[in-house]
C-alpha cells in the first residue's frame, strides 16, 4: 500500500513542505507569548496539528485515487 | 520620558531576575517590524524573537522568490487590460487594475522593505512599454513579459506558483509580527505577585 505513495513523494514540491510548516509554527507561536518554553509548546503544538490536517486531507486524496 | 519605557524579566539571554528598561510596544516599534522583520522587536530589548522573526521571515521570502526564479513579486500596471467592476452585482465599484491583476502583492507588501523593488519598478516603469532595466536594481521585482509568464506557468514544474504562496505567507506572518511589535504578545505574561516589602 505504501509503494502506491511513492509517486506522491516523487514529486519535488512536496519535500518544500516542512520548512513552511517550521516556519509558520514557530512565528505563530512566537506573537503569542514571550518565554520560550511557552513558544517551544505552542510551536509544537500548531506544528503537529498542521501535519494532522495536511495528512488528513492527503490521505483523503489517496483514498480517492484508490477508486478512481 | 519614563512613560515610554518599561521593566521586563526574562528576556531571551538575560540572567534570571534581570530586569532592564526598553522601549515598550507601540507604534515605532510596529513600524520598524513592517520594514524589517524583528527590528521592532529588536529595539525593544527582545533580542530572540527579533532574531526569530529576522531569520525566518526572510528566509521564508527569499526562498519563495528562489523557486519562483526571482520572478513572482510584482506589481503590473496592467493598463491596457480590462477594468474589473461589480456592476454585475449591482455595486459601483471599480478596483484598480495592478491589485485585480496582482492580488498577491496584497500579501507580499507586508514583508517590509524587502518588497519595495517592486514598487519602485511599478513607479517607474510600464511593463507594456517593454522598457530597458533600471540602472540600480536591473529587473529585479519587475513584472515580467507575458511571454515570459507563460513559459514560467505552464512549462514549469509549479515552483514559480509554490513560490509566490511561501512569499505571500511571509507577509501575511509578518503582520503578526507588527501587531506583536505594536501590542506585545497575544497572550501576556502572568503577573506576579508583589513582594509585600516593596
Amino acid at each position: 500500500m505504501l509503494s502506491g505513495l511513492a509517486p506522491f513523494f516523487a514529486n519535488g514540491y512536496f519535500w518544500h513542505l516542512p520548512l513552511i510548516i517550521v516556519i509558520v509554527s514557530l512565528v505563530y507561536s512566537a506573537t503569542r507569548h514571550d518565554d520560550w518554553k511557552l513558544i517551544g509548546v505552542e510551536a509544537y503544538r500548531w506544528g503537529v496539528r498542521m501535519v494532522t490536517f495536511l495528512g488528513m486531507i492527503g490521505l483523503g486524496l489517496y483514498v480517492v485515487t484508490l477508486f478512481t | 520620558m519614563s512613560s515610554t519605557l518599561y521593566s521586563v524579566d526574562n528576556l531571551s539571554g538575560d540572567p534570571p531576575g534581570a530586569k532592564q528598561r526598553f522601549l515598550q510596544p507601540g507604534v515605532l516599534g510596529g513600524f520598524l517590524s513592517y520594514l524589517v522583520p524583528g527590528l521592532g522587536q529588536a529595539v525593544q530589548g527582545r533580542i530572540g524573537k527579533a532574531l526569530l522573526f529576522f531569520f525566518c521571515l526572510n528566509a521564508l521570502f527569499y526562498y519563495g522568490l528562489y523557486l519562483g526564479n526571482f520572478k513572482n513579486v510584482y506589481l503590473p500596471r496592467a493598463k491596457s487590460l480590462a477594468p474589473q467592476t461589480l456592476e454585475s452585482l449591482g455595486l459601483p465599484l471599480k478596483f484598480p487594475n495592478p491589485i485585480v491583476y496582482r492580488p498577491q502583492f496584497m500579501g507580499q507588501f507586508w514583508i517590509g522593505v524587502s518588497a519595495w523593488p517592486a514598487l519602485a519598478q511599478f513607479f517607474q516603469y510600464d511593463e507594456e512599454e517593454n522598457p530597458g532595466p533600471d540602472p540600480l536594481l536591473g529587473t529585479y521585482q519587475r513584472t515580467p513579459p507575458e511571454a515570459e509568464l507563460n513559459l514560467l506557468q505552464n512549462h514549469g514544474d509549479k515552483s514559480w506558483d509554490l513560490g509566490w504562496v511561501y512569499t505571500v505567507i511571509a507577509g501575511c506572518l509578518n503582520v503578526m509580527v507588527i501587531f506583536d511589535a505594536f501590542a506585545g504578545p497575544v497572550a501576556p505574561p502572568e503577573e506576579k505577585p508583589r513582594d509585600k516589602r516593596e
